[in-house]
């Protein structure tokens, strides 16, 4: 009987925390699918989700940084100019936020800077490569520096190649070291704690993959 | 529910156990049994006029409940709370919206949530200015000049497609409202740039010296410009130069101009660039026919060196040197025929050789710097010299500038609505004169010091004020001028806004005046310009309309003794030094211009349309009357198209540009007050095509383009030469560019340092 009170206090005790101070539950939960689902709906309803753990949880960094993180990953998706420049807005607010919290800048702040910059770009590169390009460029760069083994970095700046058109020096080949770099040093990294943020790995193995089809092409 | 029921009977058999009643736990249960209870809560979200809105989320203020609007709109979602509770409605689009909700536990269903779009940005003053804030930037980037066709990648020609501007391909520099080309400055980096032009034959107009890849952008502004600057009674054309390069690199280029070729090298913290030049028309002129006589076509060499160095996060150190030289000959009529002149250009013969050698040297360097976001400083000095050693037949004819200039400014960004700037800057400059063997050598040396101020005051994001005053003071002239300057924005709409710009300019008088052996000394000019825009832009379409009043005043006149019967036209005139002069000129300018921009319409497509009506005299100069000057056309007309090809990496790019015709003088007709500039040129229009094919040779990456102006081969007038036979019979020629038809091919490989240190 003493098991059976136990259980329904806790039970009712996590009634309460829910409420409480544990955003971390929540905070990893909601980005992880976030970070997996293909669907772009399901995407849309956990980047709102995320959204409101940052507003509950204000005082938190990792809350807007992956809120940040989420607007970042809807913008692609975005064709509307406008909209997608809103969203962006919303993400530089929510990085600004975390480097305030956080009191500096840091390896993965950077890397998210560059992220922005490069959706920024991507809605009208023929217009906006040589403003955009440049401040995706300089974070990648900042991001190197602060952390030379952050995979996000080099898994990131593989994407880009990848989705770079041949003819400037991207595409498939050249972006496969990027990957196969970030793969390794992704081996490296626990998944365990959302405050040290671990996400990329997922996608860095399918996209080795798809790098390597076509090298079976040629 | 099942769960709630199960942990009440739980609790009820604790209780017994416990022998406690069951009324004592029970304002417990009931709260718990509240929370665990799921209330649904549904709806719909719409803008202010009721279309729905996707993706927008709604949740109860400061809880994790919430939900997604889907494409009708439409949300759902169940929460545990209860009482009185907000309901919050977010999107990136729209201003966020809340609602009181009370939640008793019955399902809330039937919301309706409107809307309203989000105000994104803060007003931007317009007027007079195609530079704008925020994410727009500059009006052109570097790539926008060289996909233009018509420009030939040169900064200044491309601005000759913006409104305000007059199309003209015989004379240097750029005619903005109604002003003569010396009312135009080019500003590099805050630095007034001596000679924006490589001088070359009269009639021929050469290319800037701008190279458009060394600039981030260009900010033009056709009246009403900030109180930074001065000295120009039109109009500023603003060039910013890049800061640090962004890699190592190779770039190597050859055309029917010559070849270059630069290199890039970049540290961690500067970069240096170097580059070397030489150009060579012939190619050029040999396959267009030209409509000068060159026994030497325009050949020379230049070379460059930069040094960008960021010493800290916030600071910028840039210093740049580059020097040119070029040299010309044509073959010209004897203008003493057209101008009656008797004196010694009479005893040369019919035809004379013109020779231009252009000797050039710039160099600058800036330092910028931001203080924890709250201030910043710009400080910058220059030097440059330019000497021309012309020949005129056997006469030489030299002419010598320099000019030093020192900038300093500061500004203090007291919150984010309000900033104040203030800075100096000071300029030496002369000019020497030098027609040897014949006449006098002159020169004169000018130093202009200046002090301004200017508030932007931002008080709602509705509103911008930016009122400014600068002081100049010229010690050739012993005059102090204080010239105020107002501009200010409002917004119309979400996407629309109207502005105003006015003020005050001064400017020295033409150097013709300094350099003439005339008794007085002419005084500085000025105009007022009044100018009102309005503006809707929406992602990238912008709508334009502009209007303006300009009053010229204090211009200098020329008093000749026969100026009721003879009118010398030329622009390269000596003045006699028995004439009088003074400061009685005036003049007026009026205009309405349209500007339209689509980037978005078509994909891979951007366009724009200009048009400006303009209605301009003036009485200055040598003028006997009030007049419209001679390059002066009421209405131009732009179309400039670029498209770019995916699939065969090809950007093609077309420009028609069409202008009416330029006011000439007649001297056949009598009397002269009556006919003055009263004859019309035919109008003109011209076609120009760019291809450019963009392709990669391993790691070489290549342009190869190819431009056409004049497509249709057009004969086009600027104007009419009347020789006199010395019967009183003349003879009408007509003037026209150098070239008609061009076509001009080239290519540009560059080799950007791999990044293999990146892995």
């Amino acid at each position: 009987m003493k098991k059976l009170l136990l259980m329904s206090a806790i039970a009712m005790g996590a009634l309460t925390t829910t409420k409480a101070q544990d955003f971390k539950k929540p905070l990893k939960e909601t980005f992880e699918v976030f970070d997996t689902t293909r669907d772009q709906e399901k995407k849309m309803q956990l980047g709102n989700k995320l959204g409101l753990i940052a507003k509950k949880w204000p005082n938190e960094w990792a809350t807007h940084y992956y809120y940040s993180l989420a607007k970042v990953g809807l913008s692609y998706q975005e064709k509307d100019e406008a909209k997608h420049d809103a969203l962006l807005d919303e993400a530089d607010k929510e990085r600004d936020e975390a480097v305030a919290i956080l009191g500096k800048e840091n390896d993965e702040t950077y890397v998210l800077a560059s992220m922005i910059a490069n959706s920024r770009m991507m809605i009208n590169p023929m217009q906006r490569w040589q403003k955009y390009g440049k401040i995706f460029q300089d974070n990648l760069k900042n991001a190197q520096e602060a952390n030379p083994e952050n995979p996000r970095m080099y898994y990131f700046k593989g994407v880009t190649t990848m989705f770079t058109p041949k003819n400037f020096g991207g595409g498939k080949k050249n972006a496969l070291p990027y990957f196969e770099k970030a793969e390794g040093l992704f081996a490296k990294e626990k998944n365990d704690d959302i405050m040290k943020p671990y996400w990329g790995k997922f996608q860095n193995t399918f996209f080795i993959a798809e790098c390597k089809k076509e090298d079976k092409d040629n | 529910m099942w769960a709630a029921i199960a942990l009440q009977s739980q609790i009820s058999k604790i209780c017994m156990r416990l022998k406690l009643p069951l009324l004592s736990i029970l304002p417990l249960l009931l709260i718990s049994v509240s929370t665990w209870a799921q209330t649904r809560i549904s709806g719909k979200v719409v803008d202010m006029k009721d279309k729905p809105i996707k993706g927008a989320s709604v949740s109860l203020d400061n809880t994790l409940d919430g939900g997604t609007t889907d494409s009708a709109g439409f949300f759902s979602f169940e929460t545990t709370e209860t009482g009185n509770q907000t309901l919050v409605a977010n999107d990136a689009t729209h201003s966020t919206m809340g609602m009181p909700l009370v939640i008793t536990g019955a399902p809330i269903t039937g919301l309706v949530l409107k809307m309203r779009t989000a105000v994104l940005e803060t007003v931007t003053i317009t007027a007079g200015s195609f530079a704008s804030g925020g994410r727009a930037a500059t009006v052109m980037s570097p790539l926008d000049i060289v996909t233009t066709a018509g420009s030939n990648g040169d900064v200044v020609k491309a601005m000759q497609m913006m409104p305000g501007t007059q199309q003209n391909n015989t004379d240097n520099g750029l005619f903005v409202r109604g002003g003569d080309a010396y009312e135009a400055a080019v500003i590099v980096d805050g630095i007034v740039a001596q000679s924006a032009f490589a001088s070359g034959p009269p009639g021929v107009a050469t290319r800037s010296r701008f190279n458009a890849f060394q600039y981030q952008g260009v900010q033009f502004s056709s009246g009403g410009y900030s109180a930074r600057y001065g000295q120009a009674l039109s109009a500023v054309l603003e060039l910013n130069s890049t800061d640090l390069a962004d890699k190592s690199n190779v770039n190597l280029g050859i055309n029917m101009g010559g070849l270059y070729a630069s290199g890039t090298k970049r540290w961690k913290k500067s970069s240096l660039d170097v580059g070397g030049s030489y150009t060579n028309l012939q190619p050029l002129y040999a396959l267009a026919s030209s409509n000068f006589n060159f026994y030497q076509v325009p050949v020379g060499g230049g070379a460059y060196a930069r040094y960008a160095w960021t010493p800290n996060k916030n600071g910028i150190f840039k210093a740049t040197i580059s020097t040119t030289y070029n040299k010309s000959g044509i073959t010209i009529p004897n203008p003493s025929s057209v101008y009656g002149d008797t004196g010694f250009m009479s005893k040369l013969g019919d035809r004379i050789n013109y020779e231009t050698k252009d000797k050039y040297l710039f160099a600058t360097a800036t330092y910028k710097q931001m203080f924890k976001t709250k201030y910043s400083l710009l400080a910058a000095v220059s030097g440059s010299y330019d000497s021309n050693s012309n020949k005129f037949g056997p006469y030489p004819l030299k002419t010598e500038e320099y000019r030093t200039q020192g900038r300093i400014e500061g500004k203090d960004f007291i919150n984010n609505r309000l900033s104040l700037m203030v800075g100096s800057d000071v300029q030496l400059y002369g000019v020497g004169k030098q027609m040897d063997s014949f006449h006098f050598r002159k020169s004169f040396d000018e130093k202009i010091v200046s002090a301004f101020a200017e508030v932007e005051w931002t008080p709602k994001y509705w509103l911008a004020i930016r009122p400014g005053l600068r002081y100049e003071y010229s010690a050739m002239l012993k005059t102090a001028v204080l010239a105020p300057r107002f501009s200010a924005a409002i917004k119309t709409g979400p996407n629309s806004q109207a502005s105003l710009a006015g003020g005050l300019f001064y400017q020295d008088a033409p150097n013709l005046y300094y350099l003439s052996d005339i008794t007085k000394t002419p005084g500085m000019s000025y105009a007022a310009h009044y100018i009102a825009n309005w503006q809707y832009s929406k992602s990238d379409r912008t709508f334009r309309i502009e209007a303006y009043h300009k009053d010229y005043q204090h211009l200098v006149r020329e008093y000749y003794p026969n100026a009721d019967s003879v009118f010398v036209f030329n622009r390269n005139r000596i003045l006699n030094p028995s004439i009088g002069i003074d400061n009685t000129g005036h003049g007026y300018a009026d205009g309405l211009e349209l500007f339209w921009r689509d980037k978005k319409s078509i994909k891979n497509a951007d366009y724009w349309v200009t048009y400006s009506f303009i209605n301009t005299e003036r009485l200055y100069e040598n003028f006997p009357v009030l007049a419209t000057p001679t390059f002066i056309a009421k209405h131009n007309f732009n179309v400039v198209g670029k498209y770019f090809i995916d699939k065969i990496h090809t950007n093609v790019s077309a420009t028609y540009s069409y202008r009416t015709g330029f006011p000439y003088y007649d001297p056949t007709l009598k009397p002269l007050k009556d006919n003055f500039l009263t004859g019309t040129t035919p109008d003109y229009h011209n076609v120009a095509l760019t291809f450019a094919y963009l392709h990669s040779f391993g790691k070489w990456f290549s342009v190869f383009y190819a431009q056409v102006d004049n497509v249709l081969n057009t004969k086009t007038v600027s104007g009419y030469r009347f020789v006199p036979d010395g019967n009183g019979v003349y003879t009408k020629q007509s003037v026209g560019p150098a070239l008609y038809r061009t076509i001009f091919v080239g290519a540009n490989f560059s080799l950007t340092q791999f990044s293999k240190d990146e892995l």
